[in-house]
């Protein structure tokens, strides 16, 4: 069914959503703040969370098990999946990939190159899975690392290989957790430290409240915050392309009107009431100098006027 | 008089500073000898990874010339988007990858030129810069890489001049392609850093080391 841009109801939107920081900093805990979320412990690491914010868990010993328990009848109470951790997950998608076809592998047991291949298809098969079957909202973590990059310390997600370009793909969110003074924040602008990826209004540094003082339910109010400021961005965004797109049929138009000088003069006064909006400006006056330049025109700016030929 | 003043002149600038930590007194120093060709402008050899880039954008350029914009857009309609394109580029290793570029920048304007006269510790210049696709206020980047990590370009000074020269772009977006995968690298005006401290930075080197003359006198702009 074909639906016209208008009919997007950005509320019903879910969130996929990825959270990187170093070992211990709460990044679990974050994403157990999520709606209704489904831990799925890759890592066994759900004693490491504080009792009080843990929440239903499935502590997966192969992917195939994964598969096996993100069935629609067994998540109707729950609507985030939150995979702990995306490096986990892949270890383990790594294993029974191998297992589905041997050529995936090494003799090391380790992937081959296709094997790489295959894992990130994978990946992000799974991801749509859960996003488009199963209609839930995704959280995942990863751990972060260090890597030097000339003078600067930069953090990225530890995942072997190409994977890790493959992983950020679906996110609609990416945010680094760090500690700023006492504080723990979250980031998902790209700055010197890392390059993040922040959609639909959610930008910049968020500080996660105190949970001494406060309930951990940051990402649930994020994801809400999330698509309040998607339906206003989309609205302004479809404004901006519409009054684009106008300028832009109305700038051909006119140079479509221009054949010789006389022409080229008179739509140049045209060409200047044009109303425009993002860089139709920039596009349509490239457009209009190739054009006259193919007719051999040149615009003189003593007289202010367009000639034939070459001005001196 | 004003001086031309491109990305890739201040890119290979800042390449030929970087520190090579395994650099000894016997190592020869490539990069400042490629930066000096550069300022020199000096024609360099295309390399393979160079003939890659351009072929890969020319696939894409090709791919867009076959189907009307509106097709690639609606679904449903007959024909199909690659039922339009001739067999000899479906049959190009790279087509997928570049297919799904091309959906990205169908109907942009290819090659772009934009200019913008500045004036930087008191040097006259003309900022310049041929953008591979703008479109509807984003500026897009066609790159062929045959490794790429995400966050590449932070450090780029392409995007932060080339959203200096179209102040109406919003964004500016690396579509990057191993030939098989497509992966993108997008970077918001408001999170990107003006080009111009690094101009300036690049006209005081070049004052101190006496290359100030050799810039003149090769990136003249008319």
């Amino acid at each position: 069914m074909i639906r016209k841009p208008e009919e997007i109801q950005p509320t019903e939107k879910k969130i996929r959503m990825l959270i990187a920081g170093y070992p211990g900093i709460g990044k679990s805990t974050l994403a157990l703040s999520a709606p209704r979320p489904l831990h799925i412990d890759c890592d066994f690491g759900v004693d490491r969370v504080e009792p009080q914010y843990r929440k239903p868990f499935i502590q997966p010993g192969s992917y195939a098990e994964i598969l096996n328990d993100l069935q629609p009848g067994n998540l109707t109470d729950f609507d985030t999946l939150v995979f702990d951790t995306g490096g986990k997950l892949i270890t383990l998608m790594s294993q029974w990939a191998i297992l589905q076809d041997a050529k995936y592998g090494q003799r090391d047991g380790s992937l081959s190159l296709k094997g790489y291949g295959y894992v990130g298809r994978e990946f992000v098969r799974l991801m749509d899975y859960c996003f488009y079957t199963l209609k839930k909202h995704i959280v995942i973590i990863f751990h972060a690392t260090e890597e030097k990059d000339g003078d600067n310390t930069r953090l990225r997600i530890k995942v072997e290989g190409q994977t890790k370009n493959n992983v950020w793909e679906p996110m609609d969110l990416g945010g680094f957790v760090e500690m700023i003074g006492n504080d723990r924040t979250i980031g998902f602008s790209n700055c010197e430290r890392y390059f993040a990826k922040g959609t639909r209004g959610i930008h910049g540094i968020y500080k996660i409240p105190d949970l001494k003082e406060n309930p951990n339910n940051f990402l649930t109010w994020l994801f809400g915050q999330y698509n309040q400021k998607s339906e206003a961005e989309i609205a302004a965004a479809e404004e901006q392309k519409a009054k684009y797109e106008k300028a832009m049929e109305a700038g051909r138009a006119i140079i479509a009107k221009v054949t010789d000088v006389d022409s080229a003069n008179q739509q140049a006064g045209e060409m200047a009431k044009l109303d425009h909006a993002l860089t139709s400006e920039a596009e349509i006056k490239t457009e209009w100098v190739q054009k006259t330049k193919a007719l051999g025109l040149a615009y003189d700016k003593t007289s202010g006027q367009y000639v034939k030929g070459v001005v001196a | 008089m004003a001086y031309l003043m491109t990305h890739s002149l201040l890119s290979s600038w800042l390449y030929s500073m970087k520190e090579n930590p395994f650099a000894d007194a016997t190592t020869e120093d490539t990069s400042k000898e490629d930066f000096l060709r550069v300022l020199r402008r000096e024609p360099t050899p295309t390399t393979e990874a160079m003939q890659n880039g351009i072929d890969f954008e020319n696939l894409v350029t090709e791919i867009c010339g076959c189907v009307p914009h509106e097709q690639t857009t609606l679904i449903g309609k007959a024909p199909r988007p690659e039922e339009l394109i001739p067999e000899k580029i479906r049959n190009n290793p790279w087509f997928d990858a570049a297919f799904k570029v091309a959906k990205i920048v169908q109907g942009g304007q290819f090659q772009h030129v934009a200019t913008m006269r500045a004036t930087v510790d008191n040097v006259e210049l003309l900022l310049y810069g041929r953008l591979d696709v703008l479109h509807a206020g984003n500026i897009f980047d066609i790159k062929f890489s045959k490794s790429y990590d995400r966050g590449k370009y932070i450090d780029s000074t392409q995007h932060p001049m080339y959203l200096e020269l179209v102040p109406a772009a919003d964004s500016f977006t690396y579509l990057v392609s191993n030939g098989t995968d497509v992966w993108t690298e997008k970077y918001r005006r408001d999170e990107t850093h003006s080009v111009f401290p690094v101009i300036n930075d690049f006209l005081r080197w070049l004052r101190n080391t006496g290359l100030m003359g050799l810039y003149q006198e090769k990136w003249g702009a008319k």
